[in-house]
């Protein structure tokens, strides 16, 4: 799979030899590119084993309907730290929020890199692609998001899908979702799709998934809908460390309360965390200073499919639509019951009064044999 | 004349699109474009006001809370809600932190590589490079070792033929013009602020749970004050916070100040480049007592009108003549027709696409041309911003302002006119940052006092639930986000939100032209900038990036 | 009102072995599953606030409300599943066929029933030793009901479990789009719980009061008590299983 990215791959030494040039020929062109970059002469033996060193994992990064907290989490992973993935570890060839050309050239870094490493680059999307419209709600370059998606997977090794937006289209895909935010799994088909959900990931996250394919040569293990199982195949709630209050029932009733300030469960205050999955309460948020919890808030479910309409962040239960904020399960439940009730009543009055003929006659029937016991 | 495209503009937030018309090697003409929409207003129609802060926290990612901080304050201005002094301090700080980690982030990762030519770093002398450095700051790293390990890095890494984010930039273009070991320093710290930004941001992560998208509560802040308990806020977490503080108050002062004061004395000449409009708008933000209290703002609220700093306009939100929003260069439809202008209160966002069909080379700038609005203050294009705040707090007489102005302007020997310009906004970033990162500490200091004298309350629930409410309640929330003024519209009825509207700094900066064709901050900065090769417009990304767009915000 | 062939005068009663002992166990194993599952279910939906200075270790009791319900879960599951099995070996009165409408006949009694029992308008008594095609229907939606609670419940089981048999069930949140739907969906049913035990209750009452066929009774003993003159012509009809 994966891993042939960069076992596969020649290096500049070797895709020369192919073409015929020997190996002084590729000493020279050392020399001559030393030369340029202005290096002293000892630079040629650089160049030279740099050259017949294996590349960087070519990546494309795009954006798309996003806020781009998902490049800034990146960029807070600190384990590794981002420095030494972008300089060491692979090749950020494109992505708008970092890189120096625009325009044309930028444009040109990822025609490029689509070109040469055809087949090879990993595409990072961050975003989602409106289809509403024809496209109009994202473009780039006089181009829609959705054409360059599709250009660009073409010759992607594998997509991965930077948080919800990418992953499950997020707040833009909120109802009633005015441009159609349509996350990528649901546009590119035959390439394998790695999720990344979380608004956004954890930074820690993003780099471990980059450098699980790096390391290990493979994409990682993903669960029934696409997660990385290292980060998604828990919930929230049951690495949580206020857990032991949940199983004892003791709750934060509401913010601030002395039950807050002894950090009790949070359930009550509308976790979501029984129903997250997400590895914020193991690895932390960064580098392991706190998370949502830690810091007395409830978990609102940012890594779940539709979270923005899974009901108010501060309840536990759904809404139902149409209903109302106030009108949850419960509520709804309790009038059908009471209404139930009622026709019950009536239903027993009318019983007595609509059907006293048969209920007479069997009464009728049991005094007659009662009557007749007593003849005997 | 040669109409130029850069789209994407890169090294910012989100989809900008410049398009501009060049004679005689300058700009006569530019036009600025958001092309890329996601309609979160519509999207918080019906929603619970409470939850509010958490979708519009998502309009952006860089400057993640400001848009949480002004949405809680609109719902908590509608609902009357009265905030604990300590939930407003930890606010203030979160502020800061924003602020500060948003502007190194930006000069560095963003505006830098405007400045700094990469390519030639690798021929400096790592001696002379050390001199240099030790000569501008105290920071400990800056050894002829540091600099000539990080040349072999950097050396390594062009050699892999593989340059990655630094691919195609316009390197040797004749507009750069720092020595090598200045280009080299130049490098070196774009690398530690990558290191040393996800440092200040852990602020926001102790006291809201997480960086970027940290939580924040209406009423209050969610994260008690614990000091007897090991959850919550207690000693360790508070000395953490100290820490943060300190550091980065010594990362601005060693690092991001000197580095600035290196690289302008080269780049004088955009002391002149890039000023535009000339008027500036201020919302106010980080009142020493209470967020109501605006006469104790560290920022001063206020708007200056064509450069006249001897006098500051006062700024009401609530007066529907004063801040309106208008779209007759923009793809939406008012119920009302393009020839007016609406206050947020009764703003509307109903999208009306009339753009070409992509894929398309130009747009037609004469109709409508963005996914802006533009905003107007009592009818005049305005520019919000670092630099729009320094000057309302050097003309407001404030001590602290005129100090870091004055000195500032004596090192670089330049007039205070050469603030009006794209150098004097890169500047004017700088200097607030100063400014921040010592008031961060003031809070601090603050905030410990407050809780020592036995007040530990973050939160105020009392009108929490829904059934306390009013049926309809209208309210205005306001901050200065790091790119600008930033205000945030609420009609609550019946519980729910009935209109949500945002007015957003890059929207007032970023914007297309009005009604009588008026340009906006950006497309009037660009005009007579000149150009020297129009196939490597780097001249626009300078003027552009010293606004340090984001349009993910400027649209929402 | 309707028709009636009962008389004031004494019928003669066919004692009618209808409920198997299987089906007794059965029966009041759910019904007894059934509460506790809703109101352990309840307290989990919506804890109530007791207020305690205990440490978390000392008290466990929201932990036990779960566990209590879990258990009544397992039992629920095992007790459904052996009903299905008998419907296809126990008696007639047992049978699947109850249950699922197979025929229009099925429909037109059902309406019947409606208009007779229900809103006590003109109709003809169908006349049932089993269970009514009313009855025998909604006790269809009931088991579609426990299918519904027992895929939701055990798909939000099987994330707190290592064991196959509730992984079985681990695709169900992929399914609906993430554990928060199964949980609402899983809440939202458990109201039709309520509303059945309510009605149900009732109406066996009801059956019981205005049939004398001893419907209350039948649940405990087996036996339900039909007039001669019916259990004749029922005879006639071949296959019946009413
Ligand atoms: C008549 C049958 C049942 C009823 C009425 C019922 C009712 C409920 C209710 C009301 C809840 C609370 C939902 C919420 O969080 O708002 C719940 C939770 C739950 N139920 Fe059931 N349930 C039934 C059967 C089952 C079964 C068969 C299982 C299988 C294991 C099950 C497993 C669960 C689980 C795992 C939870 C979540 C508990 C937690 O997160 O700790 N339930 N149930
Ligand atoms: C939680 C409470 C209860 C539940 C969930 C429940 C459920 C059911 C179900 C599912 C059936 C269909 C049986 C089958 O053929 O498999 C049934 C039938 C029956 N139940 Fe219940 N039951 C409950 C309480 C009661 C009570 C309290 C009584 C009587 C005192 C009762 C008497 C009967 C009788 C007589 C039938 C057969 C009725 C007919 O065929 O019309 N049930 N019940
Ligand atoms: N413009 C803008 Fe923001 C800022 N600063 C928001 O209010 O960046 Ni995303
Ligand atoms: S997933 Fe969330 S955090 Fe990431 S870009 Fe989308 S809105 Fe931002
Ligand atoms: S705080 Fe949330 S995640 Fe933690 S135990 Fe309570 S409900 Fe679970
Ligand atoms: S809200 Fe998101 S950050 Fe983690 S704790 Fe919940 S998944
Ligand atoms: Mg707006």
């Amino acid at each position: 799979m994966l891993t042939e990215i960069s076992t596969q791959r020649k290096t500049y030494y070797e895709e020369l030899q192919d073409k015929g040039y020997s190996r002084r020929d590729f000493l020279k062109f050392c020399t001559m590119i030393a030369a340029y970059m202005g290096l002293q002469s000892s630079g040629a033996a650089q160049v030279a084993e740099a050259l017949k060193t294996k590349p960087r994992v070519p990546v494309i990064w795009l954006h798309f309907q996003e806020c781009t907290c998902c490049s800034e989490s990146f960029i807070r992973s600190s384990h590794p730290i981002v420095a030494d993935i972008i300089l060491d570890k692979l090749s950020l060839d494109y992505t708008e929020t970092l890189m120096a050309a625009a325009g044309h050239q930028a444009e040109e870094a990822m025609q490029k890199t689509m070109k040469d490493h055809y087949g090879e680059y990993v595409l990072c999307v961050e975003g989602s692609v409106p289809a509403g419209a024809d496209g109009v709600y994202c473009m780039i370059g006089g181009k829609s998001s959705m054409d360059i998606l599709h250009e660009a997977a073409a010759g992607a090794k594998a997509v991965i899908c930077w948080g919800s937006c990418a992953s499950n289209g997020c707040v833009q895909a909120a109802k009633p979702n005015p441009t159609k935010a349509t996350p990528i799994h649901k546009i590119i088909k035959g390439k394998p799709i790695i999720k990344v959900p979380g608004c956004p990931p954890i930074g820690e996250v993003m780099a471990g998934v980059l450098v699980h394919i790096l390391t290990f040569d493979t994409l990682p293990a993903l669960d029934g809908i696409g997660r990385p199982k290292a980060f998604y195949s828990k919930r929230v709630h049951d690495s949580c460390y206020r857990r032991p209050y949940y199983d004892a029932g003791m709750f934060v009733e509401t913010f601030d309360d002395e039950n807050a300030k002894r950090g009790y469960c949070l359930y009550k205050v509308g976790c979501k965390g029984p129903s997250t999955y997400n590895a914020c309460g193991i690895i932390k948020w960064n580098n392991g200073t706190s998370y949502p919890i830690q810091s007395g808030h409830g978990c609102f479910g940012c890594s779940e499919e539709s979270f923005w309409d899974n009901g108010p962040i501060y309840e536990r239960m759904v809404n139902a639509g149409g209903f109302g904020i106030e009108q949850n399960a419960d509520k709804v439940g309790m009038v059908a019951l009471g209404v139930t009730a009622a026709g019950i009543a009536a239903h027993a009055v009318a019983t007595n009064l609509r059907k006293h003929k048969v209920v007479d006659e069997l009464i009728a029937e049991g005094k007659q044999s009662e009557h007749e016991l007593k003849k005997d | 004349m040669a109409r130029i495209v850069v789209d994407p503009i890169t090294r910012i937030e989100g989809h900008l699109r410049i398009e501009a018309e060049i004679n005689n090697g300058k700009i006569e003409e530019a036009y600025s474009s958001g092309t890329m929409v996601r309609l979160i207003e519509e999207i918080l129609r019906g929603r619970d006001p409470r939850d509010a802060w958490a979708f519009v926290g998502r309009v952006c990612g860089v400057c993640t809370t400001v848009h949480s901080l002004a949405s809680i304050r609109a719902v908590e201005d509608a609902l009357k809600i009265v905030v604990p002094p300590n939930a407003e301090l930890v606010r203030n700080l979160m502020f800061c932190a924003q602020n500060i980690h948003d502007h190194v982030v930006h000069f560095y990762h963003l505006h830098a590589l405007d400045w700094v030519d990469v390519v030639s770093a690798l021929k400096a002398d790592p001696k002379k490079t050390s001199e240099i450095a030790q000569s501008i700051s105290h920071w400990p790293k800056s050894s002829p070792g540091y600099f000539s390990d990080l040349q072999k890095r950097l050396t390594k890494f062009v050699e892999s033929g593989q340059l990655g984010i630094f691919a195609n930039g316009y390197w040797g273009h004749p507009a750069y013009k720092l020595p090598a070991e200045i280009n080299l320093i130049g490098v070196a710290h774009y690398l530690e602020a990558l290191e040393w930004q996800k440092e200040i941001v852990k602020v926001h992560t102790i006291f809201g749970g997480k960086k970027p998208h940290p939580n924040f509560l209406v009423g209050g802040m969610a994260c008690s004050i614990s000091l007897d308990d090991s959850s919550g806020i207690n000693a360790e977490r508070l000395a953490y916070v100290h820490q943060l503080l300190k550091q980065a108050k010594e990362f601005v002062e060693q690092v991001y100040i000197p580095d600035l004061l290196a690289i302008a004395p080269y780049y004088l000449d955009w002391g002149a480049i890039g000023g535009g409009l000339g008027n500036y708008l201020v919302y106010g933000d980080l009142s020493t007592s209470s967020y109501t209290d605006t006469q104790n703002y560290k920022f001063p609220a206020g708007a200056i009108l064509n450069k006249d700093l001897s006098k500051i306009h006062e700024v009401d939100l609530r007066n529907d003549s004063e801040v309106q929003e208008f779209i007759p260069h923009s793809w939406y439809e008012y119920a009302g027709g393009d020839g007016v202008g609406l206050h947020p209160w009764k703003g509307e966002t109903k999208l009306n696409y009339t753009g070409p069909k992509p894929p398309f080379d130009h747009l037609n700038v004469e109709e409508k041309y963005s996914f802006l609005k533009t905003p107007r203050w009592k009818g005049n294009a305005m520019e919000v911003g670092p630099l729009a705040r320094v000057l309302v707090g050097y003309a407001s007489g404030r001590e602290d302002f005129k100090e870091v102005v004055d000195s500032t302007l004596s090192k670089l020997n330049v007039p205070a006119t050469a603030l009006f310009s794209t150098l004097g906004r890169t500047a004017a970033r700088g200097l607030e940052t100063i400014l921040v990162s010592q008031w961060a500490l003031e809070f601090y200091d603050q905030l410990i006092g407050n809780i020592k004298s036995g007040d530990t309350r973050m939160a105020n629930m009392e009108k929490f639930k829904p059934e306390t409410w009013p049926a309809s309640a209208m309210g205005v929330g306001h901050t200065e986000a790091p790119r600008g003024a930033l205000a945030h519209w609420i009609d609550i009825e019946d519980q729910k939100i009935k209109n949500y509207q945002l007015v957003v700094p890059s929207t007032w900066n970023a914007s297309p032209r009005d009604l009588e064709g008026k340009p906006s901050a950006y497309e009037s900065a660009l005009k007579d900038t000149p150009i020297a090769d129009i196939n490597k417009p780097v001249e626009i990304l300078r003027t552009i990036h010293s606004f340090d767009p984001c349009l993910a915000c400027a649209v929402h | 009102m309707n028709s009636t062939t009962v008389s004031s005068k004494p019928q003669l009663l066919r004692r009618v072995f209808v409920w198997e002992l299987p089906v007794r166990y059965y029966h009041w194993l759910n019904a007894g599953c059934i509460l506790v599952l809703i109101a352990t279910g309840l307290i989990i939906g919506d804890p109530p606030a007791i207020m305690t200075s205990k440490e978390a270790h000392s008290s466990y009791w929201f932990g036990t409300t779960r566990f209590i319900h879990f258990v009544a879960a397992y039992i629920f599951l095992f007790n459904f599943l052996f009903r299905i099995y008998w419907g296809f070996v126990g008696n007639k009165y047992a049978s699947w066929k109850n249950f699922i409408p197979t025929n229009r006949q099925y429909f037109k009694d059902m309406w019947n029933i409606l208009k007779s029992d229900i809103f006590m308008t003109k109709g003809y008594n169908v006349h049932t030793i089993g269970h009514n095609r009313l009855a025998g229907f909604i006790y269809f939606m009931t088991f579609i009901a426990f299918g519904i609670q027992c895929l939701t419940g055990f798909g939000l089981y099987s994330a707190m479990s290592d064991w196959w048999l509730p992984n079985l069930f681990s695709w169900v949140p992929y399914l609906l789009g993430g554990d928060f739907m199964v949980r609402t969906i899983h809440h939202w049913a458990t109201w039709f719980f309520i509303l059945f035990t309510v009605v149900h209750v009732y109406l066996v009452f009801y059956h019981d009061y205005v049939e004398g066929h001893g419907e209350i009774s039948s649940m405990g003993g087996g036996w339900k008590f039909i007039e001669e003159e019916i259990f004749k012509r029922k005879k006639k009809i071949k296959n019946s299983n009413l």
